[in-house]
């Protein structure tokens, strides 16, 4: 099944219920996803951009309003479903990253890749190569620095086939150089897939041109 | 060319999938609920494999009489030396077929007539016996014994004959030695023909007939011959009157139900023959309901160790599992290292408890054999053991499930 859409309709976390939210054109409004499209989501700390790609990765449910996938509520999808849209149509790559700590920054890479098969062995070495962490790639994953780490993941989350890629403050350890090649790799990707980008910043943003941005 | 396997193959995926989710699995307590569930296993199957082997000593058929027929009679005091009949009325033996253990009963036919018998070693009268006898019969579905040996023909003059066992050995230690008269055993008794006077009660009629021992009872105090036989010479050569029968042969549904006994103290009434066997039964019974429950209990607390060992594990790796699924990874692969442990480590002490009860098996029924036991198979423990340890298992299982659901959301 190809992801072409996702609409949040009326969402808003259900901590921010008592709140008013002024100027937010996602809590309690309608805003679509359309895949081959790339946005650039904007918000202030604690504006809720984590929980909203928590939200859209079906990692938490604790909202009000609809989550729609092609038209289609999210409320009754069962583990198994979200399973496979994240291993098919959801890529993601979480502020606080989850990597494994004791596993080297490969082992991270290749226990995604392992479970989809997607990318080849030379294809992660480049990616390596190109992000400057080639000769750190047998490393425990714990005892590298942020800005690595976040390399490391994001590698990680290109692993799979996907329609959208979540991106939450993707590049907020990085340098411009490191940030610039990121958001190449990232459009390349995108682009073969004809994959919507989605990323978040709170200031420090990917260097990519957005079709979209919007304020949260 | 073949390609490296390497991590990147789904195999490497599983090997990292694995070293991630051993991770806090403690060898000490693996090992703990090995020991403690292989140690309530094998005193559980041990016991119940030696009752079943056990019990055949008790509850095994006497070669002519089911362990569940009893004999019963009457018990005999003074008064009825002075008159009173020791026979059951109609009455009674109703009374004792409307009680909830009987199955059936059977009326204990006796002769209405005399009976003379003669040994004959030869037709040296000095080595022969003589001496008068009584028959009694039973009806032929509770003579528990081949139909070929027990078979009287009308017109034919061979009758089988049961005798008690307890004959013989009368007669061959404390007859045959004080009379001068050579020991016999089972198979050459049997090879002896009896010569047998039947005579009508005024001496007017009298019949010759062959007698041939068809086998030996423990638990039938009399000397039996085929019901059919019985009821045509008690025709013609009784005296006609009806007789109550003195003795009764009741099918029960279990011989050890207490309510048997209540029901015999309570009517002055006795069980025939051998009686140790049901209270040994009785207390193989209780000893191994005492030993079963240890070994149930320490079954329990192992079931638990393995339990919470898992639910430790697992409540220890939650991050880990949670991290994996946000991965991708469906709820089974990430499940499978527990499940896996849930399975085995059951089944591994299952193996040696049965292992361990098999030996232990060998050791006592040479010794069981030699009381009688009956050389059954090899069934109850394994049985027992498979239907405990797929409990556990199953608990396990889905105890692990609902932790993977757990770490689902966090």
């Amino acid at each position: 099944m190809r992801l072409d859409n996702i609409t949040l309709e009326g969402m808003l976390p259900r901590v921010f219920v008592s709140e008013s939210i002024p100027d937010s054109e996602i809590w309690r409004s309608t805003a679509t996803f359309r895949r081959g499209e790339s946005y650039l989501v904007e918000a202030t700390s604690g504006g809720g951009k984590s929980s909203m790609c928590a939200y859209i990765y079906g990692a938490r449910t604790d909202f009000e309003g609809k989550l729609l996938f092609n038209g289609v509520s999210s409320t009754n999808f069962d583990m198994a479903r979200w399973q496979k849209l994240r291993r098919g149509n959801i890529a993601y790559l979480p502020q606080d990253l989850m990597l494994f700590p004791e596993l080297t920054a490969l082992e991270n890479i290749r226990l995604k890749n392992g479970l989809t098969g997607y990318a080849s062995d030379s294809k992660i070495e480049g990616w390596l190569e190109r992000l400057g962490i080639a000769s750190r790639k047998d490393y425990p994953a714990g005892r590298m620095s942020v800005g690595q780490q976040q390399r490391v993941a994001l590698i990680r989350s290109l692993c799979q086939p996907f329609d959208f890629i979540l991106l939450d403050e993707p590049v907020s350890h990085l340098d411009e150089q490191n940030n610039r090649i990121a958001a190449e790799i990232i459009a390349e990707e995108a682009k073969t897939l004809g994959a919507g980008i989605i990323s978040t910043s709170v200031g420090n943003h990917l260097l990519l041109h957005y079709d979209k941005t919007t304020h949260l | 060319m073949k390609r490296k396997p390497t991590d990147n193959d789904p195999k490497g995926c599983v090997r990292l999938l694995t070293r991630l989710l051993r991770k806090n699995t403690s060898p000490a307590r693996v090992a703990g609920f090995l020991v403690s569930n292989f140690l309530g296993l094998a005193i559980v199957l041990g016991a119940l494999q030696f009752y079943s082997d056990a019990n055949s000593i008790w509850s095994a058929d006497d070669s002519f009489v089911k362990s569940d027929w009893l004999v019963i009679n009457k018990k005999v005091t003074s008064a009825n030396t002075f008159g009173e009949s020791s026979d059951f009325t109609p009455e009674e033996i109703a009374d004792i077929e409307r009680q909830p253990w009987v199955r059936s009963v059977g009326r204990f036919t006796t002769a209405d007539f005399r009976i003379y018998a003669r040994m004959a070693a030869g037709n040296d009268a000095s080595r022969s016996m003589s001496t008068s006898l009584f028959f009694e019969s039973i009806p032929d579905e509770y003579v528990d014994v081949d139909k070929s040996l027990w078979r009287w023909e009308k017109g034919s003059k061979e009758i089988p004959v049961i005798i008690s066992k307890d004959y013989l050995t009368l007669y061959n230690f404390g007859f045959a030695s004080s009379a001068g008269l050579p020991q016999m055993s089972e198979g050459l008794m049997s090879g002896i023909p009896l010569e047998l006077t039947l005579t009508s009660e005024d001496g007017t009629r009298t019949e010759r007939l062959t007698g041939h021992v068809a086998g030996y009872s423990n638990r039938l105090n009399t000397i039996l011959v085929p019901d059919e036989f019985m009821r045509m010479e008690n025709a013609e050569l009784g005296s006609g009157a009806t007789r109550n029968p003195s003795r009764l042969v009741v099918d029960v549904n279990s011989p050890g139900d207490v309510a048997i006994s209540e029901y015999l103290d309570a009517h002055d009434l006795e069980v025939a023959g051998d009686k140790s066997g049901a209270s040994a039964s009785f207390l193989l019974k209780v000893v191994t309901g005492v030993i079963v429950a240890i070994g149930a209990v320490i079954t329990l607390l192992s079931f638990f160790i393995l339990l919470l060992s898992l639910s430790l594990i697992m409540e220890k790796n939650a991050p880990t599992l949670h991290r994996l699924l946000m991965l991708g990874y469906d709820a089974g692969s990430v499940a499978r290292p527990y499940t896996r442990l849930a399975v085995c480590a059951p089944t591994g002490a299952l193996l040696l408890a049965v292992g361990c009860v098999a030996l232990l098996r060998g050791s006592y029924l040479p010794a069981l054999r030699g009381l009688g036991a009956a050389s059954g198979g090899f069934i109850a423990a394994p049985c027992a053991g498979a239907l405990i340890t797929l409990l556990v298992i199953f608990f396990n299982v889905v105890s692990v499930r609902r932790k993977v659901r757990d770490s689902w959301r966090r």
